[in-house]
């Protein structure tokens, strides 16, 4: 990544801009061609630095309210499979394995679901319960969201070398 | 409460292909509409209003954490009784570190997420978070981020769901 690789996912940050060509728009501000944007752009995807280049969506105001936090507790000795299986269902949207806090959370797996109802979601859990023998899991439902942004933003705390 | 009337068919459909990358070609707008077969500039008009309605926040680059040097993620809780919350998810809000702050309906009453350069600054934020919300760091599950099997935010599941039930035909 060069400083220009930087500048332009700082440009980019705010959103691709709704015009016929918007990679001109976004080479315009940087003083490079719109080609070399779309250069850029592929290089970075292929080197992993941009993950995804898709929409961020508000899934609250189409409907999509119901957000739960899923634990998930297995034997220490199964995290690795259990997190696989979990993360394999087209359902679940985020799948980590974080350190338990002994004696008071044994929880160690961590699965994001979405609905449009709470009911929805719950039934999508206790299939993935059934299906995968794992009985023991705590659903967390979100009741107010008061902060949701990316957690890599370039303007503000993606400055540390790479 | 299931679906939106401000949206039909073809909004959700470009919804769902807005799910996955965007096509890098000097008119990526008129590649989707190539696709969902509709004008280029009846895209455009669709993603502006659906722009304005809150519902598209953007169409921007995900970025790895791990290549822009940030290396320690966490997720804690803290148990806040009910008339405080509040007070202490303004406080946390206000870190840059912090990216996800949500109550949820537990005794662990606030979650959020803290990414930072490394394991020392993450500390040093949740200390002066702790410090200022005046929660013991005994009380606390801080809650390290050991491996991530999945991270992908799709809806496509849903969306696809509502269209096989009809949502939005006329």
């Amino acid at each position: 990544m060069d400083p220009l690789d930087r500048r332009l996912l700082g440009e980019l940050e705010g959103g691709l801009p709704f015009v016929p060509e918007p990679f001109d728009d976004i080479g315009n501000r940087l003083g490079i061609s719109g080609e070399e944007v779309i250069e850029r752009l592929r290089r970075l995807l292929t080197e992993g630095v941009i993950r995804k280049f898709k929409a961020r969506i508000n899934q609250r105001l189409i409907g999509i309210s119901a957000n739960a936090l899923v634990a998930w507790k297995v034997p220490d000795t199964g995290d690795g499979d259990a997190g696989s299986l979990l993360a394999s269902y087209p359902g679940v949207t985020h799948c980590y394995e974080r350190t338990r806090v002994p004696g008071k959370w044994e929880y160690s797996l961590y699965t994001v679901h979405h609905g449009y109802t709470r009911e929805e979601v719950l039934d999508e859990v206790r299939g993935i319960s059934e299906k995968t023998g794992i009985r023991d899991y705590i659903v967390l439902f979100s009741i107010k969201e008061f902060k949701r942004v990316p957690n890599v933003r370039i303007g503000e705390n993606g400055r540390g070398t790479p | 409460m299931n679906g939106d009337a401000r949206l039909d068919r073809i909004d959700l459909m470009l919804l769902d292909t807005l799910q996955d990358d965007i096509p890098l070609v000097p008119r990526p707008w008129a590649a989707l509409g190539t696709r969902l077969g509709v004008p280029e500039q009846e895209v455009l008009e669709r993603l502006g209003r659906m722009r304005n309605l809150g519902i598209v926040r953007a169409i921007s680059p995900i970025l790895d954490s791990h290549h822009l040097g940030l290396t320690a993620t966490t997720l804690i809780a803290l148990p806040v009784p009910i008339e405080r919350i509040s007070d202490v998810a303004a406080i946390i809000s206000g870190y840059p570190e912090v990216s996800h702050n949500f109550q949820r309906d537990n005794t662990f009453a606030i979650w959020f997420t803290l990414t930072a350069e490394n394991e020392e600054r993450l500390g040093e934020v949740l200390s002066k978070i702790l410090k200022r919300t005046g929660i013991p760091e005994r009380d606390i599950l801080n809650l390290s981020t050991v491996r991530q099997f999945k991270i992908d935010v799709r809806f496509s599941h849903i969306l696809n769901g509502r269209l096989e039930e009809g949502y939005g035909s006329p």
